[in-house]
């Protein structure tokens, strides 16, 4: 196909995105909306969210993601967030930039080159990062990644234009949400349920978690609790019913 | 306290200086600042072509001080987008006389941490509610577009990203709204009209040339 052609496709895709975008009413909408359509361009794995401050943890801030079981909990567990570059670079830049660009020096930041390092096991190899300064010190990023990109100057733009809206319409529709739901469980309590969802007994999960099966088994009882659920296996039903846990 | 006042040909010898300082303000905030060097001017007064009777400026005044400004211009008449940017609107350029381009917007550094930006966002929604136009069209850079977003301006895409002075800018729509002035009015901390117009009323529409063909 010639080049003009492909580059009008990408803007065609661009616009259907964003004009599609109205039509989702929740946050799960949106995350595959955007899996389909940023798969067109090779990205497996995405997370919009908000920059921590220091006294934020970093699942507190976290607006919507397609990230590897696992991954998050790691990139959580070793707080990770304080040493990547690429939220270091989303800070400092107001352009969308490849992970590729973000600078570090692997000599002395080893945990920078380690979470670089260990986000390929989860076939995050390559990545694009949209940064966003927002009104009244508003800081978030949407970062997404893969293994083989079509990262070019065709497509930068259409994927630019289409990250930026897709945040705005995630950041619409969590405002909008009425606060009572996320905070229903806590995340330990939806790590939990998640893992168990997979599977997993108490006694994996503990390890995957890196706490004791009893403490494991504590979160369940409670999140069963909350949820009115008198076994783990309606608590997961309810919690997936609810959408307060994704598979 | 900072006002937004309207500027229009009718009542702009009631502004010499402060429209004399807001040309100063431009050349150092696009020129000096930004590095738009295209539009660098010996006299150290940045204007264009656009600046003549059809243009209507929204000023932030606080105690005579010029802190922010913006610039509204008929859609209807030869304007930037149609004339400079159009290759930026590759979904189609929306012209009509309840159109208006919007263009030069700052706050001076000092004030860009304040709500100066709300308030001039919530002026042009006002100006535009009471004279009746429908839509802005801009070109911005795709780094404000959240801010606007998150404001509460329904912003729509005229084409994909293009790199203008180095910098990813947008050609974009913005539509005009009640919705969006109430949510901007709230985070600019404003109730009920505070546009000031020092002159005689009259609707500025009545003076645009209707002469699109």
């Amino acid at each position: 196909m010639p080049l003009s052609d492909r580059a009008f496709d990408y803007a065609t895709e661009a616009f259907a995105f964003i004009d599609g975008l109205d039509d989702l009413t929740s946050p799960d909408d949106v995350v595959e909306a955007v899996a389909r359509a940023f798969s067109l361009f090779g990205f497996e794995n995405f997370i919009m969210t908000g920059l921590p401050n220091p006294k934020e943890r970093f699942e507190q801030v976290v607006l919507l993601k397609k990230w590897p079981m696992g991954w998050f909990d790691i990139y959580a567990k070793q707080d990770y967030v304080r040493s990547d570059p690429i939220i270091r670079l989303c800070k400092n830049t107001t352009q969308p930039f490849e992970w590729s660009e973000a600078p570090y020096d692997p000599m002395t930041e080893r945990k920078a080159a380690e979470v670089m390092d260990r986000a390929t096991d989860f076939r995050m190899r390559e990545g694009f990062c949209l940064p966003i300064h927002g009104i009244n010190g508003y800081e978030a990023c949407f970062s997404m990644s893969g293994v083989d990109l079509d990262l070019s100057p065709r497509t930068k733009p259409a994927l630019h234009l289409m990250a930026m809206y897709a945040f705005e319409r995630a950041r619409q529709l969590l405002e909008a949400k009425p606060p009572v739901a996320p905070s229903l469980l806590s995340p330990r309590e939806r790590e939990a349920l998640i893992w168990a969802a997979a599977g997993k007994s108490a006694a994996d999960t503990g390890e995957i978690l890196g706490i004791t099966e009893r403490t494991v088994t504590a979160h369940i009882v409670s999140a069963c609790q909350k949820l009115e659920a008198v076994n783990k296996t309606q608590a997961v039903a309810r919690a997936l019913q609810y959408k307060l846990i994704r598979l | 306290m900072t006002t937004i006042h309207v500027i229009t040909k009718e009542n702009q010898q009631l502004y010499g200086d402060r429209l004399e300082e807001y040309f100063r303000l431009r050349h150092e905030v696009f020129v000096e600042e930004r590095g738009w060097r295209d539009l660098h001017r010996p006299d150290g007064r940045e204007i264009d072509a656009y600046d003549n009777g059809n243009a209507v400026y929204l000023l932030a005044i606080d105690q005579d001080r010029v802190v922010g400004g913006q610039r509204l211009y008929p859609t209807v008449l030869p304007h930037m987008l149609s004339e400079v940017f159009g290759h930026m609107a590759q979904r189609g350029l929306p012209r009509a006389d309840r159109i208006f381009e919007w263009t030069r917007y700052f706050v001076i550094k000092e004030r860009r941490m304040g709500r100066t930006d709300c308030r001039l966002l919530a002026a042009v929604q006002q100006f535009c509610l009471e004279e009746g136009i429908t839509e802005l069209t801009a070109v911005v850079e795709m780094w404000w577009l959240p801010r606007w977003q998150q404001v509460g301006f329904k912003v729509r895409p005229l084409g994909l990203p293009t790199m203008v002075e180095g910098q990813p800018c947008i050609a974009a729509a913005i539509r005009i709204s009640a919705e969006s002035l109430e949510h901007v009015s709230r985070l600019a901390g404003l109730r009920g009209a505070f546009l000031s117009r020092d002159s005689e009323a009259s609707s500025d529409l009545d003076r645009v040339p209707y002469v699109a063909a």
